[in-house]
């Protein structure tokens, strides 16, 4: 057992603890706390894969504005002491059998089929390579992009304004 | 024991894929079925990126994790404006407990 | 990419960049007139009609455009085709009418400075939905039907004073971000087993064979559940209902139309593209056999129809009542998938400029109605034939047409889908067609009980139109009784709009 293998199953752990805390805690403060740890997993598993921008990307838009913005979702909405908010949830044992069986499906099948591999040296580092092929081969998706984020912006904004201007 | 291959990544994946779903199905609260809807998205930027490495397909994999994280920034905002709007008026955000349009 | 290809590229989405350009300039001239927003619907009109025109004149271009050069394959991210352009042309065809239905609907009017808001996101909506009809590659696919769905999700609870609004929008959005977050796992698993997102190189990938056809198959019905949510299609229609009912009825309506519309496209295009070997002489396509389609949307139509027509007959509400039957009509329109052929894909056509028309029409009478009495309750419809005969014999005529009954253009709308099905020796599917034809006679002929035979307690006010609204009424009443009889231009058109590209 190399150190890749031990650091791979060290971000493997913490991606998935703290994922299944996110499902099963009772305390949604507690469920968002814990995504932040997926979040930092997952970005090691990026970082394994010798993705090391999206790795900063995935750092900093999911744990420094997703999460920001859904922990000030559940703060704005509900006094924390309050019991307002039900996280319990319902037919769960149902749920975790159906699921579970899924999940165990699932899993076997993604590590019993044989997906074509034919690894090659990837860039040391792939910032530039991946800014190149932002703008030639996926330029339309990513001028799309800036129009999604316009239309989100005003569509947010238009949502969550207080309307004083009938 | 094995070295770590593309079905490890796969498999971490295909479990954080469930969880997604897990959080769906049993989840109420809005914002929990939100965070659910996040662990779907990551399981899935985590195949893109595995894929494109293992496959030697090119940057497409990764430029589409790239994609995937702004689109999952933009829906997350836009949900949450939807929430702040929506408790205005409910004190809770259960969306099984908004029933007024179920006649 | 070079700077030549990428002309080339930009020459061919002329309609693409004029709704953009327009939807930034909504933004401006929305910054500029902060009291007046008379002029931007007049912005939008023009914007719509402009790059109408260049559909119109470019229709006969083909091409693909933003091709993947270093990856040495000579497909791009958009296949502009026949096929994409009369998506296109009724898209902007709806989205006029839409402009007019929201200029003419008071609870608009009411929102006062955020029109400006309102034009922004339908342009969202529009671009979103022009970029679905051509994209050949998943990503694309993925990223043009998020742009529509944010920008829907976000009018579907535009109007704020109204609490069911916010709880449709919110259940929209919720749904909508599990179908499209399913949906992308699906597409990452074909990105691992072809090593591409390209619908046409995923074609050739799977001709090659060595497919591990249980991950296909799970990936695939995964993708199908986020185009099956966008189209509605039973099981993924539950959010239907509410959002219909809950958004300002003149999204209802160009979601039920245009949304539709582009989800049809996406379907169809993702079928063709990735798993038509060949079409032989007679117009029939040979697929792959890796996935077993035929029964997959033969189930999903047979579901789709029977529940939506089932459903709508115990609706009161008549925009609930609508939205059951547009569930019903995306039944009837998946038959036409059905059947694998081009005469199927013609009918599809066909049937849905004559939807257009027909499911507009009968939303903006609703409108009125609403707009005047306050209700969209079929009770509150007692008696409303006789005071203000217009609406009444019109809505019957929509209504009528909705069936499929003749000689409204309905019915030539089905007989066309139903020739096709018949044509592919599918009877069976034919006659639950049918038969789910009488059942919608009820609940659509209910309405009209209500309106002419019903006695009304107490007084029936009239409802008053101004001339815009008869207007309205009669461009949409025109074309629904005209194309009943004279149909050989729209068959003809939607023949010359069969062209897929191909390899």
């Amino acid at each position: 057992m190399n150190l890749y293998d031990i650091i791979f199953y060290l971000f493997a752990a913490i991606t998935i603890v703290s994922a299944f805390i996110v499902v099963n805690a009772k305390n949604i403060v507690y469920a968002a706390f814990s995504l932040l740890f997926t979040f930092f997993g997952v970005s090691g598993l990026y970082v394994l894969l010798g993705a090391d921008f999206i790795a900063i990307v995935q750092v900093m838009v999911y744990i420094g504005g997703i999460l920001v913005l859904l922990l000030f979702g559940v703060m704005l909405t509900h006094k924390i002491t309050s019991v307002d908010i039900k996280a319990g949830s319902v037919q769960t044992i149902p749920a975790v059998i159906i699921i579970g069986i899924f999940a165990a499906l699932l899993i076997g099948l993604m590590y019993s089929t044989h997906w074509a591999v034919n690894p090659a040296e990837i860039p040391v580092t792939t910032t530039k390579s991946l800014g190149k092929t932002l703008v030639t081969e996926y330029v339309l998706i990513f001028e799309l992009l800036g129009i999604l984020l316009l239309v989100a912006m005003i569509g947010a904004a238009t949502i969550a304004r207080r309307d004083g201007d009938k | 024991m094995e070295t770590i291959g593309l079905n490890h990544f796969l498999v971490v994946s295909a479990i954080l894929f469930s969880l997604g779903i897990y959080s769906v199905v049993t989840r109420k609260n809005a914002i929990m079925v939100l965070m659910g809807i996040e662990l779907i998205l990551n399981s899935a930027n985590i195949n893109f990126v595995a894929f494109s490495k293992y496959g030697n397909y090119g940057l497409g994999g990764q430029v589409t994790a790239l994609f995937v994280i702004i689109l999952a920034a933009a829906e997350a905002a836009i949900a949450l404006a939807i929430v702040l709007n929506l408790y205005k008026t409910f004190t809770h955000i259960n969306i099984d407990e908004i029933d007024e349009l179920n006649s | 990419m070079d700077f030549s290809s990428l002309y080339d590229s930009l020459a061919l989405i002329k309609p693409e960049i004029i709704i953009s350009v327009t939807l930034v300039l909504i933004v401006v001239l929305d910054l500029i007139y902060d009291k007046n927003k008379k002029l931007v619907p007049y912005l939008a009109l023009l914007g719509l009609i402009v790059s109408g025109i260049y559909i119109l004149s470019d229709i006969a271009n083909e091409g693909f455009a933003f091709k993947m050069s270093a990856t040495s394959n000579k497909f791009g991210l958009l296949a502009l085709d026949s096929f994409g352009s009369y998506f296109k042309l009724l898209i902007i065809l709806t989205s006029v009418l839409i402009v007019f239905f929201a200029k003419h609907s008071v609870e608009i009017e009411n929102t006062g400075k955020r029109q400006g808001e309102f034009y922004t996101l339908l342009f969202g909506m529009i671009l979103g939905m022009m970029f679905m009809v051509s994209a050949s590659d998943l990503i694309m696919i993925y990223v043009s039907m998020e742009l529509l769905s944010f920008s829907s999700y976000v009018l579907a609870g535009f109007i704020k004073l109204r609490d069911r609004n916010s709880e449709a929008s919110l259940k929209y959005i919720i749904f909508g971000g599990v179908a499209s977050g399913v949906m992308l796992f699906g597409i990452s698993l074909i990105y691992g087993l072809t090593g591409t997102t390209n619908l046409y190189s995923i074609n050739a990938a799977l001709q090659s064979g060595n497919i591990n056809l249980i991950v296909l198959g799970f990936s695939l019905l995964l993708i199908v559940a986020g185009i099956g949510y966008k189209i509605s299609a039973v099981p993924f229609h539950f959010w239907t209902p509410d959002v219909y009912e809950g958004a300002p009825i003149s999204i209802t309506a160009f979601l039920s139309v245009a949304s539709k519309a582009a989800g049809f496209a996406i379907l169809i295009r993702f079928i063709k593209t990735a798993f038509v070997t060949n079409v032989d002489g007679s117009g029939n396509w040979l697929l792959v056999p890796v996935f077993d389609w035929k029964t997959l949307i033969s189930v999903f139509a047979i579901l789709t129809m029977t529940l939506g027509n089932f459903a709508a007959l115990w609706q009161d509400n008549l925009k609930r009542m609508l939205a059951y039957s547009s569930i019903a009509h995306a039944g009837y329109l998946l038959l036409g998938v059905v059947v694998f052929s081009q005469i199927g894909i013609e009918a599809i056509l066909i049937y849905f400029a004559i939807y257009m028309l027909m499911n507009l029409g009968s939303f903006y009478i609703v409108m009125l109605i609403a707009d005047k009495t306050g209700s969209e309750d079929i009770h509150d419809y007692s008696g409303l034939g006789y005071v203000t005969p217009f609406l009444g014999v019109s809505f019957a005529v929509f209504l009528v047409s909705l069936t499929g009954l003749p000689p409204t253009a309905g019915f030539i709308g089905k007989l066309y889908l139903f020739i096709a099905l018949i044509d592919a020796k599918m009877t069976t599917l034919a006659v639950i067609a049918v038969l789910n034809s009488v059942v919608s006679l009820y609940y659509y002929i209910r309405v009209l009980k209500h309106m002419f035979l019903t006695k009304p307690n107490g007084e029936v006010k009239e409802i008053k139109l101004s001339t815009a609204n008869v207007v309205y009424v009669i461009v949409l009443l025109i074309p629904v009784l005209v194309l009943g009889i004279y149909f050989s231009p729209l068959v003809n058109f939607a023949e010359s709009c069969l062209a897929f590209l191909s390899f």
